[in-house]
């Protein structure tokens, strides 16, 4: 395998195909028929909560584990049959997995030298890497000395020197607080748009997802739930699954009627929701309608309105998230933007609810 | 719950546990004192004297024994035994701690339970079955024999190598269980990670995961030494007097010579010879350890 290309220079990246991969561990399917085509230079983000088998999903790729069945390939190439360091695809640990022994500067040389590049053509490397990380001054430290965000970087320029076909990212800022994630979410963008290379992050971070992957697979129980862009899995949520667990979503139990070319919704809590396309689910019927909190407006109670009545607020910075009671008791957000002064509702306030025009409302069959 | 107690209470409080926490020390400390540095000191008081009925205050014992060629033979064939055995513990030990490291959690409990076996019995006992083992008649004699190797039973027992072979069978135990406890401690994600980036799995072994388990070896090597040099009844019986080592050198001054200022300064001796290369050899690791972890 030719890996002599630097990094910066144009790389060809590669797709990577999963073409119906099962992997089983004695008794339990931890991923089940996965079919996924990850395009060459795209950042994938597959996302679910703990034990849905993204992670599994991740070493298979990365030939740290063998699937039961099915194939992966990588450029092109059926890599079943290869080691992880034959395969070209470079990983980075959610614990960083730096080598504690070794000074920065060695840990990025690491994969150099073991695939027996000469010295200088190796030093070359480790520089450009650590300025591409902006970790020129800490060549000489250990990953002891460095904070949560800088073992990040020396992880990721160890992984990307060797020139991986494809970067793997396996829960990569579960590690930092909160602040420092936000910066180094950012970076990791960065790096990844200058370099070009196909990407697949794994997480259970939501707002990671939405905010970095190009498209996301929302994985539940060893099955991808739903492929697709960012704005696709927020506003046209697929399944129940998926609405609740991507954001935040309000279920309103309901029976779905045609009314001549439109649609609406007798919701059960009492009120109607117009509908001009509900989806996925459009055979009238039972059903549950998610609305997000952002999506749904205060309106004057009235007869036809949803109606319910405010518990509390919470003026979270930037939105004001409401509280309220349905008038059978179960509960709703609202998420309001706080637009200065003192705009959200008092508790115990009566008020009527109604969808935001536009906003997008989906449907599934109860 | 207890009621929260007023100002003057707390300090009481707070006294009272100090006192216990000296308290819970001293029984241990007192049999220190009694048991270890006691008969210590006395063994530096009568080996400071130059006749039998320690009268006569000097450093001749220690001046006798360093003068001598044959005695600094003992001395020499006694710490070289002990580097030959750690060496072979060390050989026979790693692997065998490396593959518990990687083995399922039922096969480790069939392996902790081989490791620690020889701990169960008494290292008399395992010297005496090492004589059966090793003797003219022994199992690997008759073994040798049988198969054709050897035409006549050879001389196994009271050999140097024999000694070698059985203090390390014996010893073993202390070589493993630390550098298990190392390998244990090393997060399975460096190995990954090495071999991904494309690492084989010898380059792992020699660039990660020995360097990092280098205390382990090196406490593992400090035990088997001090124990190995140390180790009477294995040296003598399967040695079977034919190669003189320190401490049935210490038990002949003693017991048959009735010598004990000598006996007492060689046993000194011995002490301080086990002690500065522990210490030299701990600095010593120390020291690479700053190279290598920084």
């Amino acid at each position: 395998m030719q890996s002599e290309t630097p990094p910066n220079d144009d790389r060809s990246s590669s797709e990577v195909v999963l073409d119906r991969v099962t992997h089983r561990y004695g008794g339990f399917t931890a991923v089940q028929d996965i079919q996924l085509e990850i395009r060459a230079g795209e950042f994938l983000a597959l996302l679910g909560p703990s034990g849905c088998g993204k992670t599994t999903l991740l070493r298979i790729i990365a030939g740290l584990m063998r699937q039961s069945e099915g194939h992966v390939t990588i450029g092109g190439e059926i890599v079943d049959a290869l080691p992880p360091n034959e395969r070209g695809a470079g990983i980075v640990f959610q614990s960083y997995a730096l080598f504690p022994h070794m000074t920065v500067a060695a840990n990025i040389e690491y994969g150099l030298r073991a695939r027996g590049m000469p010295k200088a053509e190796r030093a070359g490397i480790v520089e450009r890497m650590l300025a591409l990380v902006r970790m020129r001054d800490h060549a000489a430290r250990y990953p002891r000395q460095l904070s949560g965000g800088q073992q990040q970087r020396v992880a990721l320029a160890r992984t990307l020197a060797v020139s991986p076909k494809v970067l793997l990212l396996d829960e990569p800022f579960g590690a930092l607080d909160k602040n420092l994630r936000l910066g180094m979410q950012i970076e990791v963008k960065r790096l990844q748009r200058e370099l070009g290379i196909t990407t697949v992050m794994v997480t259970h971070d939501q707002e990671e997802a939405l905010g970095m992957a190009d498209r996301i697979a929302v994985m539940s129980e060893g099955r991808i739930e739903q492929l697709g862009t960012p704005e696709q899995i927020y506003d046209r949520p697929r399944s129940l699954f998926v609405a609740h667990f991507v954001g935040t979503a309000n279920l309103f139990g309901g029976r779905l009627e045609r009314e001549g070319e439109r649609f609406a919704v007798q919701l059960a809590a009492g009120g109607r929701l117009q509908l001009d396309d509900p989806g996925p689910c459009s055979r009238p019927g039972q059903v549950s309608v998610s609305v997000r909190p952002e999506h749904l407006v205060f309106v004057p109670p009235a007869d036809g309105t949803i109606n319910a009545t405010v518990e509390f607020a919470l003026p979270l910075g930037p939105t004001v998230v409401h509280e309220l009671a349905l008038d059978n008791g179960d509960k709703v957000k609202v998420t309001l933007a706080r637009t200065g002064g003192h705009a959200w509702l008092a508790p115990g306030t009566r008020t009527g609810l109604a969808v935001a025009p536009g906003a997008p409302v989906a449907v599934f069959q109860a | 719950m207890t009621p929260a107690p007023v100002p003057g209470e707390a300090v009481v409080l707070r006294r009272s546990r100090l006192l216990q926490q000296w308290q819970l020390v001293l029984p241990l400390a007192l049999f220190f004192a009694a048991f270890v540095l006691g008969p210590l000191a006395l063994l530096g008081y009568v080996s400071l004297h130059a006749d039998v009925s320690l009268e006569e205050a000097s450093l001749t014992q220690y001046t006798k024994f360093l003068g001598d060629g044959f005695n600094l033979g003992v001395l020499g064939a006694t710490l070289w035994l002990g580097l030959k055995v750690t060496l072979l513990t060390l050989l026979i030990g790693y692997p065998l701690a490396y593959l518990y490291s990687v083995s399922t959690s039922r096969w480790q409990g069939v392996l902790m339970l081989l490791i620690v076996l020889p701990l169960l019995t008494s290292a008399v006992v395992r010297t005496f079955a090492w004589l059966v083992i090793l003797g003219r008649q022994g199992i690997v004699n008759e073994l040798l024999v049988a198969v054709g190797l050897f035409e006549m039973p050879a001389k196994l027992l009271y050999t140097p190598a024999a000694v070698v072979v059985a203090l390390a069978q014996i010893e073993l135990p202390l070589m493993v269980l630390p550098i298990i406890t190392v390998l244990a401690g090393i997060d399975p994600n460096l190995r990954q990670a090495s071999l991904s980036l494309g690492a084989g799995s010898w380059r792992t072994f020699l660039r990660v995961i020995l360097p990092l388990s280098a205390p382990g070896v090196l406490a593992g090597c400090l035990l088997v030494y001090a124990s190995s040099v140390s180790a009477f009844v294995t040296q003598t019986l399967v040695g079977g007097g034919q190669q003189m080592f320190m401490p049935f050198y210490i038990y002949q001054q003693a017991i048959q010579a009735n010598n004990y200022p000598f006996a007492a300064a060689i046993a000194m001796i011995l002490l301080a010879s086990v002690l500065a290369i522990v210490v030299t050899v701990n600095l010593l690791a120390r020291r690479m350890r700053g190279v290598v972890h920084g």
